[in-house]
């Protein structure tokens, strides 16, 4: 076979792959995909409920802020929580088929992003219902997305070898992710705090993703050079590091399973 | 003069099938395992201060050593958790082994599993496509084969409803009909899955097997059975305990393994 019909393959398996998770996740359900649509805006009108008014002098514009840092997590944590998971769950699996175990954990990455298109259909019609102009600087998000994919898969690797040792790490990250949600200014705004946790949020590089977002859909403004370096330096760094760390610890995650 | 090319081809033939397939050349997997393992990270941590790691190496192949020429059936047997199934692995390379090494041409094994991957909550047809994917087979090839695999299993009417209702003589033969559909590969390797279904079906199965050994490949055949291994094979080892206690002919070795 060659290299490209052996791409062509893994991407039919991958395709197929997130296929059975997005139909296995509805599979009970009347809504069935939609939910993908709803969940989003349902959380934004619960969000919106309890915090526009607090929030009314320095977030102009709530609903469209929150939606914004919602869509971006969500991506981000539902492609780490289920990537890690991934290989011991597709144990049987692992051994048995030839190709190379990064897929699964590629699978679930991607899964998340098929959830966020999904998501970007109600984020679209509110954009539409909030009378949000378009701007050119909206064309810079599949930039933004593809940095947060990169980092979410990066860290989804290491996170997938770790859980493969000790199950322990799925209760720990529950937590790490409880704390890191609330230092990425999802639905407050950031600028109103000082000292450390303001420069914590800042080196956080979720709120990075999701600052420049904002920025680019509710102001019209591209994000800074700096930024994207930034952007750019975690997306391709953790992807560069999962990698490695996956691919030396492969043989011993093949004896361990 | 068309005798004497006929002459030629068998003799190329015969050269042929004295050529290597498989070559195992003294293989050891030594596994290493903690003494009851810390599974939990507050376990390591204890441990790692108390200095408490103890390990244990467990020796899944002990020096094994065979080859199998082309176009052989060989037959693996030995009883459970032997290390028939690490020498598979080994072979088909999802395990590196700890020391020695395997000469096989990678691109030319396969693995025959049936159902890999089959999710109960999806139709069969969605099964279809998911599990040829895993196994290996490109979109088109699918979509060209798909009535035949249908119609194999005798699955005609059944494959727009969920395999969570189909009874497991269905889920089976849906696997077989998959896995069985290509071409045999150069060099196949069989896990323990030479029948399967109702007796109709078994019928049918064992002889799309017997059609799939001895259609020229080679084939490794792991079994308990000494009678599926006497009647099929060409060849057989026998592995005991992670050490090979015997390669040979076929009625030799399963003999010697009856009478152990």
């Amino acid at each position: 076979m060659t290299q490209l019909q052996q791409k062509r393959q893994y991407a039919f398996v991958i395709r197929q792959l997130t296929a059975r998770e997005l139909k296995r996740r509805y599979t009970r359900s009347y809504l069935g995909v939609i939910w993908s649509v709803l969940n989003p805006l349902l959380s934004m009108v619960v969000l919106s409920l309890i915090f526009s008014q607090l929030f009314r002098r320095s977030i102009e514009n709530y609903p469209i802020y929150y939606l914004t840092g919602y869509i971006l997590w969500q991506t981000f944590t539902g492609a780490t929580t289920s990537a890690m998971t991934a290989l011991v769950d597709n144990k049987t699996l692992l051994i048995k088929v030839k190709f190379p175990m990064e897929l699964f954990v590629l699978t679930k990455a991607y899964t998340a992003l098929v959830n966020l298109a999904y998501s970007l259909v109600a984020y679209v019609i509110m954009l539409l219902f909030f009378r949000i102009a378009p701007a050119w600087s909206m064309l810079v998000a599949p930039v933004i997305v593809l940095g947060l994919f990169l980092f979410a898969l990066g860290l989804s690797y290491i996170l997938a070898v770790a859980y493969v040792f000790f199950g322990d790490v799925k209760h720990l990250y529950t937590v790490a992710l409880t704390l890191w949600m609330y230092c990425s200014a999802i639905f407050y705004p950031a600028d109103q705090l000082q000292g450390l946790i303001r420069i914590v949020i800042q080196l956080n590089p979720i709120y990075t993703f999701i600052h420049c977002l904002r920025q680019a859909v509710m102001q019209g403004q591209f994000p800074a050079g700096s930024q994207l370096l930034q952007m750019f330096l975690w997306g391709v760094g953790m992807y560069l590091v999962g990698h490695l760390v996956f691919r030396k610890s492969k043989n011993r995650m093949m004896q361990k399973l | 003069m068309e005798n004497w090319e006929r002459c030629k081809q068998k003799k190329i033939e015969t050269a042929e099938s004295l050529e290597t397939a498989i070559e195992v050349e003294h293989v050891t997997m030594a596994f290493r395992r903690a003494k009851d393992e810390a599974t939990s990270i507050k376990e390591l941590l204890v441990r790692t201060v108390r200095r408490q790691h103890r390990y244990e190496t467990f020796q899944a192949l002990d020096d094994v050593s065979f080859r199998v020429g082309k176009g052989e059936v060989a037959g693996i047997i030995g009883t459970n958790g032997s290390g028939k199934s690490t020498v598979l692995k080994i072979i088909s390379g999802a395990l590196i082994p700890t020391s020695g090494r395997v000469k096989v041409d990678r691109s030319k094994v396969q693995l025959l599993t049936l159902g890999t991957g089959f999710d109960p909550e999806l139709t069969g047809r969605e099964n279809v496509y998911l599990n040829g994917a895993l196994i290996g087979y490109t979109k088109q090839y699918i979509d060209e084969k798909y009535d035949q695999i249908v119609r194999f299993a005798e699955l005609e009417g059944f494959m727009e409803e969920r395999v969570r209702n189909y009874s497991s003589g269905m889920v089976s033969r849906l696997g077989f009909a998959i896995a069985t559909v290509r071409d045999t590969p150069e060099i196949l390797i069989l896990d323990e899955v030479l029948s399967v279904g109702d007796l109709f079906f078994r019928k049918k199965s064992e002889a799309r097997i017997r059609e799939m050994i001895h259609g020229g490949s080679t084939v490794l055949l792991v079994s308990h059975s000494t009678s599926v291994i006497r009647s099929n094979c060409s060849m057989a080892v026998w592995i005991e305990k992670g050490r090979l206690r015997a390669v040979g002919d076929p009625k030799e070795v399963c003999d010697a393994y009856e009478n152990m």
